[in-house]
């Protein structure tokens, strides 16, 4: 297998109306093995939030990170997303989300930290753009001045890679501090007490609506690797809808690391 | 019992664990790491399952790579954060 470059594959965008936590976590799912069985072009998901959801690692523990009393009483659902990393919280309109699905060629041969900086290059050139100064923060987090802009969660299946990332565009960090449970031993090395002044929103870094950042990305995407505008196909769509039903919405799946 | 270790330059590792006639028991990894495939999860649980309660950070950490098949992929995680992890679990006082 030979090293590829973004601009050796046909990108694709989808952008579509919101969508439900479960069915966003089984588009990931369903849209990696396309891209892996070679059934789909390599694409860029933006991602639209028809609720909002605590987003829990492939690995983390559901009664460590989340409180689920505070979660209900919020009317916050909690989903496991397939992939590592640390709890998300979202709101619809407070977070910039996007997968890249991709062929496992277009990161051959780097390593983890060079392969998550790689996938989001383009993400610094757009937040330059708009004025921010960011940078990778290793292992996956995209960071700036004011503090942490990202995290980004990699996983790969067959010949394809997914790539998501979670940007926070505004955040309510009361309420997130009242439903994650974030220890001060995962803070330790990271030189404030502060879970809430942490994270540094691109709201208040840009003075723009949410959809204006979400445009100026898409651009500068498009400007660089080549991008057109795609859809989801009506049986990625079922079988997303079936996964998020039998598998995304269990227990079972949710509790898998009580 | 309950050990939190966040590994420099690495992510948070957790395990849960009792002891039961002097060996571990009920353990579980968790944490914000990257491990491949997810099956490996299970695999560091049972290699850590029946340990002694005595035993050093270096055995655990052995017995977790031992366990590992030779493909797996651990980003922000090692068999010696897990030893370290379970090591601190168990230094806790238990619940009375």
């Amino acid at each position: 297998m030979m090293r590829t470059d973004w601009r050796d594959h046909d990108w694709q965008l989808i952008h579509t109306a919101p969508q439900s936590p479960t069915l966003h976590m089984a588009l990931d799912d369903v849209l990696t093995h396309e891209v892996g069985a070679g059934r789909r072009a390599p694409t860029l998901r933006i991602w639209e939030w028809a609720a909002p959801a605590v987003v829990i690692g492939r690995f983390q523990s559901l009664r460590n990170e989340v409180d689920g009393e505070a979660a209900r009483r919020h009317g916050i659902e909690v989903v496991r997303r397939v992939s590592g990393g640390g709890a998300m919280f979202i709101e619809p309109g407070n977070t910039i989300t996007y997968s890249i699905y991709a062929p496992q060629s277009l990161v051959k041969g780097l390593s983890f930290q060079e392969a998550y900086a790689f996938f989001d290059a383009w993400v610094l050139e757009a937040l330059g753009e708009l004025g921010i100064k960011a940078w990778y923060q290793p292992l996956n987090d995209i960071t700036s001045e004011g503090g942490k802009i990202a995290g980004a969660a990699q996983v790969h299946r067959g010949g394809a890679v997914l790539h998501h990332v979670t940007m926070a565009y505004d955040i309510d960090a009361a309420k997130m501090l009242d439903v994650l449970r974030i220890g001060r031993e995962k803070l330790s090395d990271k030189g404030t007490v502060s879970a809430a002044k942490r994270v540094d929103p691109l709201r208040s870094q840009t003075g723009l609506p949410r959809e204006a950042v979400i445009e100026r990305m898409i651009a500068t995407f498009r400007r660089l690797h080549g991008l057109n505008d795609g859809s989801l196909r009506a049986d990625e769509l079922v079988q997303a809808e079936a996964l998020a039903l039998t598998k995304f919405s269990s227990p079972t799946w949710i509790g898998d690391v009580a | 019992m309950h050990g939190e270790y966040k590994m420099p330059g690495g992510k948070l590792v957790v395990i849960d664990l009792t002891v039961r006639d002097g060996r571990l028991a009920g353990v579980q990894l968790s944490g914000d790491f990257f491990l491949e495939p997810d099956s490996a999860l299970d695999t560091i649980n049972r290699a850590l399952e029946g340990q002694s309660e005595h035993a050093d950070e270096a055995a655990l950490a052995a017995s977790v790579r031992d366990a590992l098949a030779a493909d797996v992929m651990m980003y922000g995680l090692s068999p010696e954060a897990v030893a370290v992890a379970v090591r601190r679990a168990l230094h806790r006082e238990p619940a009375a």
